[in-house]
C-alpha cells in the first residue's frame, strides 16, 4: 500500500512539474529562448520540483487558512451572539456542507485516471492510499488555524483540537455513504456536478449556519463536543466499510469520463451544440431569392429564433416598458420630473441599453459555427467577390433585425420625454430618436465588421487569436464606462450621431478593402 | 493543362516545412501524395488553396496553349477529411445555391436531381438539413460541390478513410471517371490506395516534393521503395 502510494505521488508530481514547466513555456516572451527539450533539463525539473512542493505545502494550509479567517471568522462581526458559539455554528454547517462539496474521492481528476487506467495501478491500493494522504491533509491543514482562531474566538483548547477530527469524519462518512450508494444502485457521484439533492443540503446548511446566530440561535461547546465525538465515532466504522469496499476500478471507470475530466473543453461543445441546436428544423421554411441573397436569406430565417423572434421579443418587452414608464409618470409627479432630468442628461445610459440588446454578436458566433466554418473551404465562396456580395447581405439583414427594437425605443423615448413635461429645445425629440436609430446600426454594423476583419476561430471552432475578443471586450468596456456618464441629451446626441455616421462609413470602406483577405479559416 | 510550383517555400517560426518545391502536375492524372506524419502535405494544400500566405515560390497554371498565368482560388477544390457543409441547408437548398452561384462555370447544367442520383443520394435525404447527415453523406455533398464546378485542381486530403466500403469504392470509381478533366492530388497515409488509384505517386519529405517512378516495379517492389525513400529522408 505504502509503495503504491509513494509512485502515485511520484507520477502526479512528475505530471505536476511537467504542468508547471508547460505554463512557464507559455509566457510570451520565454517560449521563444526555451527549447522543447527542456523537459529533460535538470535545473529546470528542480526549479519545478520545489515549486511543486511549496504548491503541495501552501494547498495544506493556504486554502483552510483562507476559508476560517474569510468564511468563519470575518463573518463573527455580524453578528451579536456570543464569539464560541457563532463560530462553532458556521463551522459545524459549513463543515457539513463542505464534505458533500469537498470530497477528493469523486473529484475527477486527470492524474487518478492517469494511475489508474493508464498505468495500472492497483484501484484499491491507489485509492485508499490516496485517501488516507488526503484525509491526513486536512487534519494537519485544519489544525493550527482551528486552535489559533478558535482560542482567539474563546473557544477551549479541546475542543479547537478536537475540530479537524469533526471535519475528517463528516467527510468520510459522506464518502462511505456514497460508496454505498454506487454499490447498491450503481449511481455515483461527481463532486464537480453535484446533483440537486446536494445543492439542496449546501442550501440548507449556509441557511442554519449563517442564519442561526442571527436569529440568536448558537452551538454551545458541549453540544458542539457531543456531535462531534458522535460524527468522530460513525466516521471510524465508515474507515472500515471504505478499506473494504472492492468497486473502486468499476466506481473510477465511470467517475473518470472524458466529459468528467475536461470540464473546459465540455462547454465549448456545449456551446457549439447549442448553437447547432438554434437552427430552425421547420421544413416549411423557404425562399425565393437567389445566389447570396437566398443563402442569407434562408440563415436568416432558419436562426430566427436568435434573430427576429429574439429581436421582436425585445421590441414587445421595450414597449410594455416604456407605457409602463408613461403610466407611472402620469400618477406620480417625483418620477415624472425625474424620468425628464434623465432623459435631458442621460442618453450615454441607452448606449449601454442598446449594446445589451444588440444580436450582433450571437448571430457572428452562429455565422461562424454554422455555417462559415464550412462554407470557407470552398473556393468559389473565398473569393473576394463572394465575401463582399455576402458581406452586403448580411449588414443589410443584421441592421434590419436590430432595427426593430431599436424603432420602438427610439419613438418612446422622444414620446415619454414628451409626457414628462417636454423640453424647450425641440430638437432634443429629433435627437434622441436619431440617437437610439444611430446606436443600432453602428452596434450591428460594429459586430460584423469585428468578425470579417478579426475572424478568430480555426476549422474546429476553436479560437485562435485573442484579438478579436479582446475587441469584444473594449466594446463592452467602453459602452460600460459611457454608461455612468451624465451629460445633455444634445451634445451628447449629436456627437453620437456624428460618431457613428463616420464609423459606420470608415469601418464599411475598411472592410470593402481588407475582408476579402482576412475573412479566412485560421490555420 | 499543368499546375508548376516553382520554389514553394513555407516557414512557422524557425521550422522550415517547405524548402522550396518545384513540381510540375499535369491534368489528366491522379497525384498519390504521401509524407509522415508532420512532412507538411496539409500545408502544401493550405499553400495551394491560398489558406496561409507563402513566404517564397510561384504557383502557376500553364494552359494547353502553354500560356501561363496565377494560380487563383477558383482553380482549386479541397476536400477536406472532415466533410465541411453548411449545417442549416438541406441538402437540396445547398446545391441549388451552389448551382446559381457558378452557373456561368458550368457547362451543360443538368438538374439537382441528376447530381444526387449521380452521387448515389437517396430520395428521402436530399431534403433534410445537413446537420442531420451521417459523415458519410456529408463526404458525398462536399464532394460533389467540389467537382460540380470542375475546378482545374481538386485537392483530396484523406478523404476516403473514413468512409464505408461502398461509399469508399463509389468515390474511387467516380474519381477515376473524372480524372481526365482534372489534375487530382491525393493525399493519404494508406500504401495500397495511393497504388491502386493513383497515376504517380509523389512523396513530400524533408520539405521537398519528389517523384517515385514505377518503372515496372510490381506493388510490393514500389511499396518498398517508397518506404526506403521515406526513410532515406530522415537520415540526411
Amino acid at each position: 500500500m505504502f509503495n503504491t502510494f509513494i509512485q502515485s505521488f511520484k507520477l502526479r508530481n512528475c505530471y505536476k512539474v511537467n504542468s508547471i514547466i508547460y505554463s512557464i513555456k507559455q509566457i510570451p516572451l520565454i517560449k521563444r529562448i526555451l527549447p522543447d527539450s527542456l523537459y529533460k533539463s535538470l535545473i529546470l525539473k528542480i526549479i519545478g520540483n520545489i515549486i511543486s512542493i511549496i504548491w503541495e505545502i501552501s494547498s495544506i494550509f493556504l486554502g483552510k487558512l483562507i476559508y476560517i479567517a474569510a468564511m468563519i471568522f470575518g463573518m463573527m462581526g455580524l453578528y451579536t451572539t456570543n464569539s464560541s458559539g457563532t463560530f462553532l455554528t458556521i463551522f459545524t454547517f459549513l463543515t457539513i456542507a463542505g464534505s458533500l462539496m469537498n470530497t477528493y474521492m469523486f473529484n475527477p481528476t486527470k492524474d487518478k485516471y492517469y494511475a489508474m487506467f493508464i498505468m495500472r495501478m492497483d484501484a484499491k491500493k491507489y485509492t485508499i492510499s490516496n485517501y488516507i494522504y488526503a484525509i491526513l491533509k486536512v487534519i494537519v491543514g485544519f489544525m493550527p488555524f482551528t486552535l489559533i482562531f478558535g482560542l482567539i474566538a474563546n473557544i477551549n483548547i479541546g475542543i479547537c483540537i478536537l475540530m479537524p477530527f469533526f471535519v475528517a469524519s463528516c467527510k468520510i462518512i459522506f464518502s462511505t455513504y456514497a460508496l454505498n450508494e454506487f454499490e447498491r444502485k450503481k449511481v455515483y457521484i461527481n463532486e464537480n456536478k453535484p446533483v440537486r439533492f446536494i445543492w439542496i443540503i449546501v442550501g440548507i446548511c449556509l441557511l442554519l449556519g449563517y442564519g442561526l446566530p442571527y436569529v440568536g440561535v448558537t452551538l454551545s461547546e458541549i453540544v458542539f463536543l457531543v456531535i462531534s465525538i458522535l460524527t468522530i465515532v460513525v466516521g471510524i466504522f465508515c474507515i472500515k466499510y471504505i478499506l473494504k469496499f472492492n468497486k473502486y476500478r468499476e466506481m473510477y471507470k465511470s467517475i473518470l469520463t472524458e466529459d468528467n475530466m475536461n470540464a473546459k473543453k465540455t462547454a465549448e461543445k456545449q456551446v457549439k451544440d447549442n448553437i447547432l441546436n438554434q437552427i430552425d428544423i421547420n421544413e416549411k421554411i423557404s425562399s425565393n431569392k437567389k445566389r447570396f441573397k437566398y443563402f442569407n436569406d434562408l440563415f436568416i430565417k432558419r436562426h430566427s429564433k436568435i434573430l427576429l423572434k429574439s429581436a421582436k421579443k425585445t421590441a414587445v418587452i421595450s414597449l410594455f416598458i416604456i407605457i409602463g414608464v408613461i403610466f407611472v409618470t402620469l400618477l406620480n409627479d417625483t418620477f415624472k420630473t425625474k424620468i425628464n432630468e434623465l432623459l435631458m442628461n442621460s442618453l450615454p445610459f441607452f448606449v449601454f441599453v442598446m449594446y445589451i440588446i444588440n444580436r450582433g454578436q450571437v448571430v457572428t458566433q452562429a455565422m461562424f459555427m454554422n455555417c462559415d466554418h464550412s462554407m470557407l473551404t470552398y473556393s468559389f465562396y473565398k473569393t473576394p467577390k463572394s465575401i463582399l456580395l455576402l458581406f452586403k447581405e448580411r449588414i443589410k439583414s443584421i441592421v434590419g433585425i436590430n432595427l426593430l427594437p431599436a424603432i420602438v425605443i427610439g419613438l418612446g423615448l422622444p414620446i415619454i420625454l414628451y409626457v414628462t413635461g417636454g423640453t424647450d429645445n425641440i430638437y432634443n425629440y429629433l435627437i434622441l430618436f436619431v440617437s437610439i436609430i444611430c446606436m443600432s446600426i453602428f452596434f450591428s454594423v460594429h459586430h460584423l465588421i469585428l468578425y470579417y476583419l478579426l475572424q478568430p476561430y480555426n476549422i474546429n471552432s476553436e479560437t485562435k487569436s485573442s484579438t478579436y475578443q479582446i475587441a469584444n471586450f473594449i466594446t463592452y468596456m467602453a459602452c460600460f464606462y459611457i454608461y455612468q456618464a451624465k451629460m445633455p441629451t444634445i451634445y451628447f446626441g449629436i456627437g453620437t450621431i456624428i460618431f457613428a455616421v463616420l464609423y459606420v462609413i470608415i469601418s464599411l470602406f475598411i472592410a470593402y478593402r481588407l475582408a476579402p483577405k482576412t475573412f479566412r479559416i485560421r490555420v | 493543362m499543368k499546375l508548376i510550383v516553382e520554389n514553394l517555400e513555407k516557414k512557422f517560426g524557425k521550422k522550415e516545412v517547405l524548402k522550396g518545391i518545384n513540381f510540375t502536375f499535369e491534368k489528366g492524372k491522379i497525384y498519390g501524395l504521401l509524407g509522415r506524419n508532420g512532412a507538411g502535405k496539409t500545408t502544401f494544400f493550405n499553400c495551394l488553396n491560398e489558406d496561409i500566405d507563402i513566404d517564397n515560390g510561384n504557383l502557376l497554371i500553364e494552359d494547353d496553349t502553354n500560356n501561363k498565368r496565377k494560380l487563383e482560388v477558383v482553380d482549386i477544390g479541397y476536400v477536406v477529411s472532415t466533410p465541411t457543409v453548411p449545417e442549416f441547408l438541406t441538402g437540396r437548398e445547398f446545391l441549388k445555391f451552389f448551382l446559381e452561384i457558378n452557373e456561368k462555370k458550368i457547362d451543360n447544367i443538368k438538374t439537382i436531381d441528376e447530381y444526387f442520383d449521380f452521387m448515389k443520394i437517396d430520395k428521402e435525404d436530399r431534403d433534410k438539413l445537413l446537420k442531420d447527415y451521417s459523415h458519410g453523406m456529408k463526404n458525398k455533398m462536399q464532394m460533389l460541390v467540389n467537382i460540380i464546378a470542375k475546378p482545374n485542381i481538386l485537392l483530396l486530403d484523406e478523404p476516403l478513410t473514413s468512409l464505408d466500403v461502398v461509399v469508399a469504392e463509389e468515390m474511387k470509381q467516380m474519381l477515376k471517371e473524372i480524372k481526365k478533366d482534372h489534375i487530382i492530388i491525393f493525399s493519404t497515409h494508406i500504401m495500397d490506395l495511393a497504388l491502386s488509384l493513383c497515376d504517380d505517386i509523389v512523396i513530400l519529405n524533408n520539405g521537398i516534393l519528389e517523384q517515385i517512378d514505377r518503372n515496372n516495379l510490381d506493388d510490393i517492389e514500389m511499396k518498398n521503395k517508397i518506404i526506403s525513400a521515406l526513410k532515406e529522408e530522415e537520415n540526411v
